[in-house]
């Protein structure tokens, strides 16, 4: 399934990236000041949010509330997700926060296998918070450090405008496939939390292309509108439901739609001049 | 981003399709792959494509030489896990590919700068490869004047900074203004100083607006019937009433007002479109007039709070440096290390006349250390002064 969409999405990216780009000549540096500064504000209230969260959710796995950990995992997360192109620049905590048992030699057994997902491993496999205490200070300093790290950087705007078709991707390759939360099937609330992370961007850069290429930006915001609600459809009261009821025909749709995404928001750098 | 092997096999017609589209790009990327792969390539100009190729947690080739500027690489997944690829300056990501899955490539494009980089070959305890950035006459030129672009980053940093202060501006003007309300000298006093650590930190940019400026920062020695005139308004009247008066009367609308226009300017501040070089310009100005007037009449003239607010203002003029810093130091390094020392001589200038219980009144500080201080502050202005022409900006 995974090698699919990765494949779809490629061949997208790769059309796109052969085409010639319209022209951004418009475009000076100076207009994107603003939208760089409002999303560097977007990313530390999400920051800071993680921290207030991940303290929530690590104190219930120090306090052995499997029931109450589990229910604030999906959470939690999200403001982690809607980040990333950001939180990910930093290989050490991304690594330590949030990478999967794939990434390490001895999988789920390998000692440096840590953060979210050794704790969803904890909760949900093994139905226990046995053990996790040093995963949960370590989840906890982690995220800490990873807010103090983001208030002192100053954004790369390439990565920044990059990131609306980064966190895409991101989806098609992990989400779509369910393999992200494989223990504890919340990947809806991840897809949602890169789908806004990925919106944000792009509604921050939408007023500096709008007048040139509104087919553009109509185009990209009606798959928007559509990648949302189909998600809507999952839409529970405190979240979203577990990724197994996601059916094979909205499965579709939503692979379908965020592979257009990812390709059109690959653009973006190009039409505001920073390729 | 090119795919280039042929085991995976799209089960639906729809994803053929898209199969058979983008194949002929996939046979030429792929032939370039192995071809390159086979040379064994390690580096070249910017226009060759550097293949590496992953397996059993090495990267072939292990060092890599490449100049600074444009480089584009291809890495092939030789390995049986999917795997990222990146290029790390330290703990950062400089450039990266995701889910590279086995038996399959992608490329990717990285302007880098000269330096030492390592690169990751697999899983996340693989040992990594390095990477070795030799300097290039074009991205030596591209640094000594740095295009617009390059200080996007840092203006929008700027800008944030300014939205911060004047979040934190309005907010203490708030508390300010409900203290007086509540009829409460001591918190309102408390307040008022609170409040001029962010309004000090963004003079510079601040004072550019002369109506605010008037309204929200007027000294009576400015004005015709000095305190008793009608354009006394802003933070010194009400300083006038809490330390001079000791007393809240009348202050109420005064408060009132200036809430309304911190307010303004904090919106102003979230518009306000900065050209790059008027950050060395405005922080120039602010401390020329510091030199030339603050730190020899006073402003706070009934707090007399003075040091506080050029610790202020000097925490605000660092935070411009250091945000120019990055795109300054690679085209001017030596008026960046110029303006260091004199701003490190001016803090260290402040930080003297310092005591256990913090700033002295200002007009305990005698003439010899305000000399001192002065001196100190104008020539971190005069080598602040220099920057723009030092990078190409003016």
């Amino acid at each position: 399934m995974k090698l699919k969409f990765a494949l779809a999405a490629s061949l997208f990216a790769l059309t796109a990236a052969a085409l010639p780009q319209a022209a951004s000549a418009e475009v000076s540096p100076l207009d994107l000041v603003q939208p760089i500064a409002d999303y560097k504000i977007y990313v530390s209230e999400n920051a800071e949010k993680l921290v207030t969260d991940t303290k929530a959710f690590t104190d219930a796995v120090k306090a052995g509330d499997v029931d109450k950990a589990k229910s604030l995992f999906g959470s939690t997360r999200m403001s982690y997700e809607a980040i990333e192109p950001i939180a990910e620049l930093f290989s050490d905590l991304d690594g330590s926060i949030d990478s999967r048992a794939d990434d390490h030699e001895k999988a789920e057994k390998d000692p440096e296998f840590t953060g979210f997902h050794r704790i969803e491993y904890g909760l949900f496999a093994e139905n226990s918070t046995k053990d996790l205490e040093p995963f949960a200070d370590k989840l906890m300093a982690d995220v800490t450090e990873l807010n103090k790290r983001i208030t002192d950087l100053t954004l790369p705007p390439e990565k920044v405008v990059g990131g609306a078709a980064v966190l895409m991707e991101e989806v098609a390759a992990t989400k779509i496939s369910g393999e992200e939360d494989r223990y504890s099937h919340t990947d809806l609330w991840d897809f949602k939390a890169n789908f806004d992370g990925s919106r944000k961007i792009f509604d921050l850069v939408r007023p500096l292309i709008e007048k040139d290429d509104s087919a553009f930006v109509t185009k990209v915001s009606g798959n928007f509108d559509a990648v949302d609600a189909t998600l809507a459809k999952y839409k529970t009261a405190d979240g979203y439901q577990l990724y197994e009821k996601l059916t094979e025909d909205d499965r579709a749709v939503l692979a379908a739609k965020v592979n257009t995404l990812a390709e059109d928001l690959s653009t973006l750098r190009g039409k505001l001049g920073l390729n | 981003m090119t795919q280039s092997a042929g085991s995976a096999s799209p089960s639906s017609q729809r994803w053929m399709k898209l199969a058979v589209v983008g194949s002929a790009g996939l046979v030429i990327a792929g032939g370039l792959a192995f071809y390159y792969a086979s040379k064994g390539t390690k580096s070249g100009n910017s226009a060759d494509t550097i293949v590496v190729t992953i397996k059993d947690g090495t990267c072939t080739p292990n060092a890599i030489t490449v100049p600074a500027g444009r480089s584009t690489f291809t890495i092939v997944n030789n390995s049986d896990r999917a795997l990222e690829w990146e290029i790390l300056d330290g703990v950062m990501v400089v450039e990266e590919r995701e889910n590279i899955v086995p038996g399959f490539s992608q490329t990717l494009q990285a302007k880098l700068k000269a330096g030492d980089y390592e690169i990751t070959c697999g899983l996340l305890n693989s040992p990594r490869g390095t990477l070795h950035v030799t300097p290039s006459a074009e991205a030596d030129a591209e640094a000594a004047k740095p295009a617009l672009r390059a200080y996007l980053g840092p203006l929008a940093e700027f800008q944030v900074f300014l939205v911060t202060q004047a979040n934190a501006l309005v907010k203490a003007t708030q508390a300010l203004d409900d203290a007086i309300k509540a009829g409460d000298l001591e918190k309102a006093r408390e307040s008022w100083q609170k409040a001029r650590a962010p309004y000090s930190q963004i003079e510079p940019m601040a004072d550019l607006f002369a109506d605010l400026h008037n309204a929200v920062n007027p000294v009576a020695d400015y004005l015709e019937k000095r305190e008793q005139d009608p354009g006394f308004t802003g933070f010194h009247r009400i300083e006038y009433g809490l330390y001079a008066s000791n007393s809240l009367d009348g202050l109420a609308p005064v408060s009132a007002k200036l809430l309304a226009d911190v307010s303004a300017l904090k919106d102003r501040m979230r518009g306000l479109r900065i050209p790059p070089e008027q950050i060395a310009k405005g922080a120039a100005r602010l401390l020329s007039s510091i030199a030339e007037t603050k730190i020899i009449v006073g402003e706070d003239h009934y707090a007399k709070t003075d040091l506080a607010d050029i610790e202020a203002n000097l925490a605000g003029v660092s935070r411009m440096m250091a945000l120019l810093k990055p795109v300054a130091m690679p085209a001017a390094p030596e008026a960046v290390t110029d303006i260091d020392s004199r701003m490190a001589d001016a803090d260290s200038a402040l930080k003297a006349l310092r005591g256990p219980d913090g700033y002295p009144p200002f007009d305990n500080v005698n003439a010899e250390s305000r000399k001192t201080l002065a001196q100190r502050v104008q020539a971190l202005a005069e080598a602040i002064g220099k920057l723009n022409a030092a990078v190409g900006l003016e």
